[in-house]
């Protein structure tokens, strides 16, 4: 029998122990907290109501367009075959038997209901995800073209490619994203449709200026990502490449950048995760991503807090799935010194 | 002999400090030159410059017979043809040894060039690790690596920067015998900066020895170790005392070793103060000689060791002598002073303010 007392316990394995006892009470008393206030003000959970807005099964209705007589009905299979006669016109549809609606020689007018079937659809969180995800990587691809360019002007010695980088840099770092999505479709979108219009062009939808004041938003962080990646690379490089006969552009493309982008890969996924939490503000020009999609089922639902709920989580999958797959990206061009 | 690289006083500084002040040299074709000086001498610099990556305030840079540097113009590094060894290496991490090597080498069909990139490695050594990332290398495996890096365009000059100070001693002294023939060996001409005066006597033909950005003497090791130009020269290269002297004719001096005769390295006016370079092995060691000296301090130095004396008349010297003569320090030891050749400068002239090495500070005595 050891002399192995309570104080020795805690001072070895005992605090760590008691300490994830803690954290999973603490995580416990969060969540029942929630419930027992939404049992105050007497808020009714019905999570079945949340599957139809991620997947449901639509109606569609087959209905007759022209006016006249249900001249025959035909069965095939589960299907039957209704054919309408007008005046001088005939249409057949094919409508599931069991929901035929009309019998031989009903006299049918335009829109009437004939028959339906029934088909799966996705719901408007997936569309809203699905966007979310679209406009993400559209504006973060985007962002990462401005981005070079403009990291690699930042640290030109040229002043012209040099101020503008840090001008641009610091307009945008310097305002809020809502400003500049206001300012990019009511501003300038507005001018440009006015301008398109007058040539006789069709409008650009508010996708088109969401998605670019994302990327030139993003562009603005991930020049100043690239001008810390490239000068955290040793200046020997650049000068060993030069000695051996490369010219600065073909050293940077062949030995700076392709250093320098390891080093960059995280903070660019910091990047990255930070613009589609971002991309949330798209929804007050109208763009239906997760979060516009969310507040128009709540609306309709009336189910607030399900909702919330599951649109925060859908946001956390998509950042989660990322920031794993950067990972996975760093080991596998990890290689040492 | 056609000379391949022409400095012709070149100045370089910012504002109202010059790093490096109307430095002129040639360095001729084979020749491997050696710049030796302590740190922040200007010596990268004056490299740096050389290799393009500098500009010069004025001075023209000639290499291989066409100008590539004077005041507001510059050949850029990419065109200069100068290969270059860096102190890091600066190899390319991203890059197998095989293509860093082969990274400047242009203008050769692919098969031509694979067995020229072979050859070059196996003149180094390296043939086994082709295939092998530099960080898979040993520090020694680096540096040759990169020799071969920088020699396999063929250039017209190659610079060193301090190409040994990453490397362990033992590894210093082989590695600068085995680059010195790799450069011999390719007829490379080539041009190091060093703060490490061993390693400039090991490799160079040519020495420079600069302080505080201008150079102070251009000439071969036997010459910078045993007739150096000034009092900095004398104080940087190897190890001595400058002992306070009086002339008395052409060809004696007074001074605390007594009257030293021989020939003088500059002539000075009977009667004129100097100081007189002493080097250790220039103080002998005689039991039974009169002249005596007390034992300050001693270094151990395995086959010898270094003795610093204080004279009668307070000035002190160093003196080396084999090991199995071991004195303690406050003991008084015989000495006789060998002097053939007397270097000496008028007094005033040397002032070093400097010391060479912190970790050598007992050295040099400078008398100022």
């Amino acid at each position: 029998m050891s002399n192995f007392s309570i104080t020795d316990y805690l001072r070895t394995r005992g605090w760590r122990h008691i300490s994830i006892i803690l954290f999973f009470v603490m995580v416990g008393a969060v969540v029942g907290g929630i419930y027992v206030a939404t049992q105050r003000v007497e808020y009714v959970w019905r999570w079945y109501r949340v599957p139809q807005y991620f997947y449901y099964k639509d109606t569609i209705e087959t209905r007759a367009e022209i006016e006249g007589e249900v001249a025959s009905l035909v069965a095939k299979g589960d299907q039957v075959e209704v054919t309408v006669r007008g005046d001088g016109e005939e249409e057949v549809y094919l409508v599931p038997a069991d929901s035929l609606r009309v019998d031989e020689g009903d006299f049918i007018y335009p829109g009437d209901v004939l028959g339906s079937y029934q088909k799966w659809k996705v719901g408007i969180l997936i569309q809203g995800l699905w966007l979310t995800m679209a406009v993400s990587v559209i504006g973060v691809l985007l962002g990462i073209v401005i981005g070079l360019f403009t990291g690699l002007a930042r640290i030109s010695s040229n002043p012209a490619l040099r101020w503008s980088a840090i001008t641009y840099i610091e307009l945008i770092r310097g305002s809020p994203l809502l400003v500049q999505i206001f300012i990019w479709y009511f501003v300038l979108g507005t001018m440009i449709n006015a301008m398109l219009a007058q040539k006789g062009f069709s409008q650009l939808p508010p996708l088109w200026f969401g998605v670019t004041a994302l990327a030139v938003f993003a562009g603005a962080y991930v020049a100043e990502i690239v001008r810390a990646g490239i000068q955290s690379i040793h200046r020997g490089q650049m000068e060993a490449a030069r000695s051996l006969g490369m010219t600065y552009p073909r050293a940077m493309r062949h030995i700076i950048l392709p250093q320098a982008f390891r080093r960059i890969l995280p903070p660019l996924a910091g990047q990255f995760i930070s613009l589609i939490k971002d991309s949330s503000l798209l929804g007050i020009i109208a763009i239906r991503e997760l979060t516009k999609a969310t507040r128009e089922v709540v609306t309709t639902s009336l189910q607030p807090f399900e909702l919330w709920f599951v649109c925060a989580l859908l946001y956390l999958v998509l950042t989660f799935s990322l920031s794993m797959f950067v990972q996975y990206l760093e080991r596998r061009t990890a290689i040492g010194g | 002999m056609h000379s391949t690289l022409e400095v012709k006083n070149i100045s370089k500084g910012y504002h109202n400090h010059m790093v490096i002040s109307d430095i002129a040299f040639t360095l001729h074709k084979g020749e491997i030159g050696c710049f030796l000086g302590p740190s922040g001498s200007g010596k990268t610099t004056l490299l740096r410059t050389i290799a393009g990556f500098e500009e010069v305030l004025s001075g023209e840079i000639w290499v291989g017979g066409s100008r590539v540097a004077s005041r507001g113009f510059s050949v850029p590094p990419e065109k200069r043809h100068i290969g270059m060894l860096f102190q890091d290496y600066a190899l390319f991490p991203h890059m197998t040894v095989f293509e860093n090597v082969g990274f400047g080498v242009r203008s050769m069909k692919d098969l031509q060039k694979k067995t020229y990139i072979m050859d070059q490695l196996s003149t180094v050594g390296l043939e086994g690790v082709a295939r092998k990332y530099p960080h898979e290398l040993s520090g020694g495996q680096q540096q040759r690596a990169a020799l071969a890096r920088a020699l396999a365009p063929r250039p017209r000059l190659l610079l060193l920067d301090e190409p040994f100070s990453n490397l362990d001693v033992a590894l210093r002294e082989r590695l600068s015998m085995d680059v010195r023939e790799i450069i011999k060996e390719q007829r490379a001409t080539a041009l190091m900066v060093t703060h490490n005066q061993q390693e400039a006597f090991a490799m160079a033909d040519r020495i420079g020895v600069i302080s505080d950005g201008s150079l102070q003497q251009w000439d071969d090791a036997h010459a910078i170790y045993h007739r150096p130009a000034n009092g900095s020269v004398a104080a940087f290269v190897g190890e001595g005392a400058l002992l306070p002297g009086t002339v008395i004719d052409s060809r004696r001096v007074e001074c605390g070793l007594g009257i030293l005769e021989g020939s003088f390295s500059s002539p000075c006016p009977i009667g004129c103060s100097v100081d007189i370079l002493i080097r250790p092995e220039d103080v002998i060691h005689e039991d039974d000689s009169p002249f005596k000296a007390m034992i300050i301090h001693k270094t151990f130095r395995g086959p010898n060791i270094l003795y610093t004396l204080s004279l009668r008349n307070g000035d002190s010297v160093l003196a080396l002598v084999p090991s199995h003569h071991q004195h303690r320090i406050g003991q008084e030891i015989g000495i006789r002073p060998q002097v053939e050749d007397i270097v000496l400068y008028a007094r005033g002239e040397v002032c070093l303010t400097e010391m060479p090495d912190p970790n050598e500070r007992h050295k040099f005595q400078v008398h100022c």
